[in-house]
């Protein structure tokens, strides 16, 4: 058996210098090539869970273990982790006036690569690269010369999040709710966008609140998440089940 | 009865021996009286240099007219070295002379050391609008000593003209007094600049006093990074309806450095318009303070000041100490402060550095974000890359 590109066993996680325990004991298998979409409710612990993959500070492993292509994830550095393939797309991107969103992209792109042990990119190819995938995801070229995403409308970002991720061509992509703030022809846009990415050699982790979504971008596997676990797992229906039923038949909190 | 008798320090006293030396009694005398300005004086709170001020050179500097300094290409070339005028291009429409000091004594200890200190005062008279700015490469020459330079700069009715100067020199230890009183005339449109360049353990003293008549319009970037003590006096009073300033700053500190700035801008008659922007980065256990008065004249209407005073702290124990205070005694006004102080964001930093960005890559980033408009009025190719090869440059010491 190859070896999945996501595997994360027993995973808690902890609030630094502080009590509050958010992550219970995730157990989550991601193999080569497969979608896997969570769904949970509010809070419970889905975008920390993406904050830990992708390595922000603030938080303790309290116990377990996180692999990534059968690496030790939690040892790496978020920028280390980004140029091994793992990209997260977030459920608020940050506005970060004063940074050209090219000039962004450029960095972003050459320091991967320089961490990869690759040369530059040639500006007219980067330019080229950048307009090409832009030009996929409907993306206004002006959008492009503004700071990176400010001023931005809602589902302006996530296409903007989308783009960057076609552009660092990840093995993982973790999506944070890409869907809310999307309008019914941008969430088709978007969708197709991340469609055309799927690939035997790259693997997604979808987290989302609707089960339209997966309409579009079709799940092998759908988990539920609640109180900072997986509560269930299962195919495709999965999705249908809980969009009828509700969370309470699959956290135990039914009457 | 109170007593007024102060124990002055070791180095009051050295630099009271060396005021004698350069033939200022009354300033010797003032200083004998008062000592230096420490913390209960208003001006001085935050740099008390009866404490900053401890160890001071023992001798004044000598002049020296053979040192290399910063060249700007294209750029008229003045050259003053430890207070003496030793080089000054031909300039079409531009009369530069040396004359004798006026000492005169005043409140301000700093103040009268500088006078006291001067042996010459430099005009530079502009009765012509410039093609190419004017360098003032200002030397301090001699580690451990003492120097001061007295430069005075006229305008004629609607020039157009840009100074830049820079302080540097070989002048580790040393203590330096620059003085610059710029009369900007009627409708002249004048961009000043000043560039620190200093040894690092330089100690630095810069009085600039702005007289803005009608429709004048002025333009002030001065940098604070290149020295251990420093500090800037910005006195400016709007003299003529019209007229506009632009008041900047940079001031980017490592280590123990000290930098202030104190601004005294004085709108004096109605119709006049000033901002003040001033950003500060400081990291280690740098002190950046920023302190901004502005007085608006009982009948100087429509007058219109925002200053606006940033800081960006990179390390816990530096610090950013801002007094802005305005002083307004006509009714129809627009006048404003803010000041922000904080540190980078960590979630965007986490943004860039997920997206591969090595975190002092991303940190450069941020920190160049900030100072994003600052150099935008600075139009000048080689000034503007100077500026911000000087932030890159600081940037990589601090990696
Ligand atoms: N840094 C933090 N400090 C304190 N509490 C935190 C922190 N980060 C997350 N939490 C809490 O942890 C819980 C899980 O938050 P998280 O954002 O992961 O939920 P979520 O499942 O993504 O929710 P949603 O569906 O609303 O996006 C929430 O109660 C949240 O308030
Ligand atoms: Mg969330």
């Amino acid at each position: 058996m190859t070896t999945p590109i996501l595997e994360i066993k027993n995973l808690h996680v902890k609030v630094e210098d502080e009590d509050k325990q958010i992550l219970k004991g995730v157990d989550l298998t991601l193999p080569a090539g497969e979608v896997h979409a969570i769904m949970g409710r509010n809070g419970s612990g889905k975008s920390t869970l993406s904050y830990v993959l992708a390595g922000k500070e603030g938080y303790e492993v309290t116990e377990g273990q996180v692999l990534f292509m059968g690496e030790d994830l939690l040892e790496m550095g978020a920028d280390e982790r980004a140029a091994a393939g793992l990209f997260l797309a977030f459920q608020y991107p940050i506005e970060i006036p004063g940074v050209a969103t090219m000039t962004f992209l450029k960095a972003a792109l050459n320091a991967q690569r320089k961490t990869r042990g690759e040369e530059e990119l040639k500006i007219p190819d980067f330019m080229k690269l950048v307009k090409d995938a832009a030009n996929q995801l409907e993306i206004n070229q002006d959008m492009l010369k503004r700071p990176l995403n400010v001023g931005f409308s809602g589902g302006e970002k996530k296409r903007a999040e989308i783009l960057q991720m076609a552009l660092m061509q990840p093995s993982l992509c973790v999506l944070d709710e890409t869907d809310s703030g999307l309008d019914i022809d941008a969430l088709k846009v978007v969708s197709d966008g991340v469609n055309h990415l799927r690939d035997a050699n790259r693997s997604m982790l979808v987290i989302t609140h609707y089960q339209r979504l997966l309409n579009y971008i079709v799940p092998d596997r759908v988990h539920v998440f609640s109180d900072g676990r997986v509560v269930e797992s299962g195919d495709r229906e999965l999705a249908l089940e809980l969009e009828k039923k509700g969370y309470a038949e699959f956290d135990g909190t039914a009457a | 009865m109170e007593q007024h008798i102060v124990k002055l320090t070791d180095a009051e006293n050295q630099l009271a021996d060396l005021l004698q030396a350069a033939g200022a009694a009354d300033a010797k005398a003032a200083l004998t009286e008062h000592g230096l300005p420490h913390r209960r004086i208003e001006e001085y709170h935050y740099t008390d240099l009866r404490t900053l001020l401890r160890d001071v050179p023992a001798e004044l500097a000598k002049a020296n007219d053979d040192l290399p300094s910063e060249q700007f290409n294209g750029f008229s070339r003045v050259v003053i070295v430890n207070g003496k005028l030793v080089h000054a291009d031909a300039i079409d429409g531009v009369e530069i002379k040396s004359v004798d000091v006026a000492k005169k004594v005043g409140d301000d200890q700093i103040i009268n050391l500088m006078d006291g200190f001067a042996q010459s005062q430099i005009e530079i008279s502009i009765s012509k609008s410039l093609n190419k700015p004017i360098h003032i490469a200002q030397v301090h020459a001699g580690a451990d000593s003492v120097a001061a330079s007295k430069l005075k700069v006229t305008s004629a009715d609607g020039v157009e003209a840009t100074i830049i100067e820079t302080f540097e020199g070989q002048n580790d230890r040393g203590l330096r007094f620059a003085d610059c009183a710029m009369d900007v005339a009627a409708n002249s449109n004048l961009l000043h600049l000043q560039l620190d360049q200093n040894a690092t353990g330089a100690r630095q003293f810069v009085q600039n006093c702005y007289d803005l008549h009608e429709k004048a319009n002025l333009r002030t970037f001065v940098t604070h990074a290149n020295f251990q003590l420093g500090r800037t006096d910005v006195k400016a009073e709007f003299k003529g309806e019209g007229a506009h300033a632009d008041f900047a700053g940079l001031t980017l500190l490592m280590d123990k450095q000290h930098g202030d700035f104190t601004l005294n801008v004085n709108h004096a008659v109605p119709n006049t318009t000033s901002t003040e922007s001033f950003k500060s980065i400081v990291r280690d256990r740098a002190k950046a303070i920023f302190q901004g008065k502005i007085i608006v004249a009982p009948d100087a209407q429509k007058t219109d000041a925002q200053m606006m005073s940033q800081g960006l702290l990179l390390s816990e124990r530096a610090e950013v100490l801002v007094k802005p205070e305005l002083e307004i005694f006509a009714d129809d006004v627009l006048c404003a402060h803010g000041a922000t102080c904080g540190e980078l964001d960590a979630d965007a930093l986490f943004y860039l550095m997920s997206r591969g960005i090595p975190r002092a890559e991303a940190e450069s980033m941020l920190i160049k974000a900030f100072l994003a408009e600052l150099f935008d009025e600075i139009e000048d190719e080689q000034i503007h890359a100077k500026l911000e090869n000087r932030v890159d440059a600081w940037l990589a010491a601090t990696e």
